[in-house]
């Protein structure tokens, strides 16, 4: 378990910067996120921490001691790289040992930990097979028994899930974290799926253009992203400009609504409105309505199995609500919308 | 009303021209195979079972047929000049194979990697592949032998008194200028077939083997070189095969008397007694059953490999 922590790195490649001053703590035994669109310096930030990347300036500390003049084989971290890069002439067994071999361990320690591996990652039956003999998945598995034999300090991830279908995704997700629950091993995955790093993260640090744009944990994220490129690539469907008139009021096209007090937020200012599809209720009748109740017309509707997300038109505005399926309203019908107070974010501009 | 879902089974339709013309492609085969059956069974074919009927005594448009006897065979194997001329042979071809190999793998990783003036560098390593070897023969003559520009340039300097005095670097049987004209030639050519393999290579497991500790020479030794291998294989092989065979080289720079085996052959063409030519096939046979002979336990040695790996 150990504390990664990057003070003032930057990193550029000739004239271009792929890292703009970042600093960040990653806490023992934490699984964090980097998440980011392609090209954001993502990977270049895990490259860094590894060794495999010199930053330009700045330093990388693991449990305080800085590491960023450390050659890659020293610094103890472990890597899997987003194609497995396993080495194709050796075996599944003689690829998780590597790590092993080449720092001269005993035979018998070796033995006794390939087992303790083979049985974490579940691939005795294929110990003998070569990378060509196995499935997307099982190079993955064997990329990360590869890396863990070696007891590193911090395992990292470069998007080791992309090139998996949907449902092998999923149990391997499962996987990951289930591992990383039980060596409590810290942790730092890299992806551009937003749906990924929520399953995954205790916290996610969402990268743009190689700053750091938010760092939080997933439902706070998803719930109060800090600025409107988190809120459009946290998948928000609903923002709209509104105007703050009271410090817990807001004016905007469906009206005056009433929000939680946002402190942050200076009276006048223009302001985003933040309505997360899903946190809004659908009612037949106004009478239901707990809130604040809006007059709105269903004209579209995208059946999605659990849920159903329906495109609404509330005067000149459309806004999207999304509910559990256990009921289908029709398109055409009038209902009510209730906004909750809570469930309304604003972003300043 | 037409339903405007195609039936079922008309979706395959779309493939059916490809499997009716299931026969043409053994037909096609056949004939993109022929030019180079012909020049294989034919020409070649028929030009080693006539060097091979030759070499024991089948030669009666010279008025020679003792067929079958290994008389040409006993005579040259029986001399221990011709296996001076093997060694030599050998020595030659597998030095400058190896010289030209240890250079050409360094070469062909750097190739891989930025740096300032790799486009120059690109295309002057490739320089000596489009210059033919004679040519490389007359620069080292000019520029190696005892009249040429180094033993000048040592004179000049005042390294030697007189450029005569420079150490002999032609025509002495350590064939230092054969080696050095094969590897000037063949060092451009192994690098480009190492690099095509390299480029097919995932460098992220270099990258993985150093993260997982492994120092540099052991991420070349366990994890570059086990997957450049069949590039450096076949270059070294047609390097080999071509060095063993050779003889413009050896016989221009080479030291004499004893030559190398197509040196031997070539002499015995050239003897104005044409029933010797008997005798140069005999040699020429020679050389192919050792080089055959090498080949094919280089290529078997390698195939267990092969099998070692999982790659066959």
């Amino acid at each position: 378990m150990t504390k990664v922590h990057l003070s003032g790195v930057r990193k550029s490649f000739g004239s271009f910067t792929a890292i703009e001053h970042l600093e960040l703590t990653i806490e023992s035994g934490e699984f964090v996120v980097l998440l980011g669109p392609s090209g954001c310096g993502k990977t270049t930030m895990l490259r860094m921490i590894a060794g495999l990347e010199e930053p330009s300036a700045g330093s990388i500390l693991l449990d305080g001691a800085d590491v960023s003049n450390t050659p890659v084989q020293e610094r103890n971290v472990g890597m899997v790289f987003q194609r497995a890069a396993l080495f194709p002439h050796m075996t599944v067994e003689k690829n998780i040992l590597f790590g092993l071999s080449v720092r001269g361990r005993p035979r018998g320690e070796m033995r006794e930990k390939l087992e303790e591996m083979l049985e974490i990652v579940q691939l005795h039956d294929f110990r003998h097979r070569f990378p060509a003999q196995l499935s997307g998945g099982q190079m993955q598995r064997v990329a990360i028994a590869r890396t863990l034999i070696t007891e590193p300090s911090v395992l990292m991830m470069d998007e080791p899930l992309a090139g998996l279908d949907t449902k092998l995704r999923a149990t391997m997700r499962r996987f990951i974290r289930d591992v990383q629950k039980r060596l409590r091993l810290t942790t730092i995955f890299v992806t551009h799926d937003q749906a990924e790093a929520m399953e995954l993260a205790d916290r996610i640090a969402v990268i743009f253009d190689g700053r750091l744009a938010q760092y939080a944990p997933p439902d706070l994220l998803y719930k109060r992203p800090s600025c409107m490129a988190v809120a459009d690539f946290m998948g928000v469907s609903n923002i709209f400009p509104g105007t703050l008139v009271a410090k817990n009021r807001v004016e905007s096209a469906f009206g005056q609504l009433r929000v939680d007090e946002q402190p942050r937020c200076p009276l006048g200012a223009t302001v985003s409105l933040m309505l997360r599809a899903e946190a809004i209720d659908l009612h037949e009748h106004k009478e239901d309505t707990r809130f604040q109740a809006i007059e709105g017309r269903i004209v579209e509707r995208d059946f999605l199995g659990a849920s159903v997300v329906y495109t609404l038109e509330c005067g000149a505005t459309r806004i999207a609500v999304s509910e559990p399926s256990r009921r289908l309203l029709d398109v055409g019908r009038t209902v009510w919308l209730d906004i909750a107070p809570e469930s309304v974010w604003l972003l300043s501009h | 009303m037409s339903s405007p879902i195609p039936p079922p089974n008309s979706a395959p339709r779309l493939f059916q021209p490809a499997q009716a013309a299931g026969r043409r492609p053994a037909l096609g085969l056949a004939l993109t195979l022929t030019p180079i059956a012909f020049v294989l069974v034919l020409l070649f074919g028929g030009a080693m079972l006539l060097a091979v009927l030759q070499s024991l005594g089948f030669a009666p448009w010279f008025g020679v047929n003792t067929f079958p006897s290994l008389t040409y065979f006993k005579a040259l194997w029986a001399s221990q000049f011709f296996w001076i001329s093997v060694g030599l042979t050998l020595y030659y071809a597998t030095a400058s194979t190896m010289i030209a190999l240890v250079l050409a793998i360094p070469l062909a990783l750097a190739l891989t990697k930025a740096f300032p003036g790799r486009g120059l560098y690109d295309y002057i390593y490739k320089l000596p592949l489009m210059i033919p070897y004679l040519v490389g023969i007359a620069l080292a003559v000019l520029m190696l032998g005892n009249g040429g520009i180094l033993s000048r340039l040592a004179a000049y300097v005042g390294l030697i008194d007189d450029p005569g005095q420079f150490p002999a670097i032609l025509k002495t049987h350590y064939g230092w200028g054969i080696i050095t004209v094969y590897v000037w030639k063949q060092t451009p050519f192994m690098t480009l077939a190492i690099y095509a393999v390299l480029l097919g290579v995932d460098r992220n497991t270099e990258e993985a083997a150093a993260v997982l500790g492994a120092s540099p020479r052991a991420i070349f030794f366990r994890v570059t070189l086990p997957q450049i291998l069949p590039g450096i294989v076949s270059s070294s092989l047609i390097c080999f095969a071509f060095n063993m065979g050779a003889f413009e080289a050896p016989l221009i720079l080479g030291g004499g008397f004893p030559d190398t085996l197509p040196v031997i052959a070539w002499r015995y063409f050239n003897d104005a007694d044409y029933t010797l030519q008997l005798q140069g096939m005999a040699a020429v046979v020679s050389m192919g059953i050792i080089s055959g002979v090498l080949l094919f336990a280089y290529l078997a040695a390698y195939r267990r490999y092969e099998m070692m790996i999982g790659r066959v």
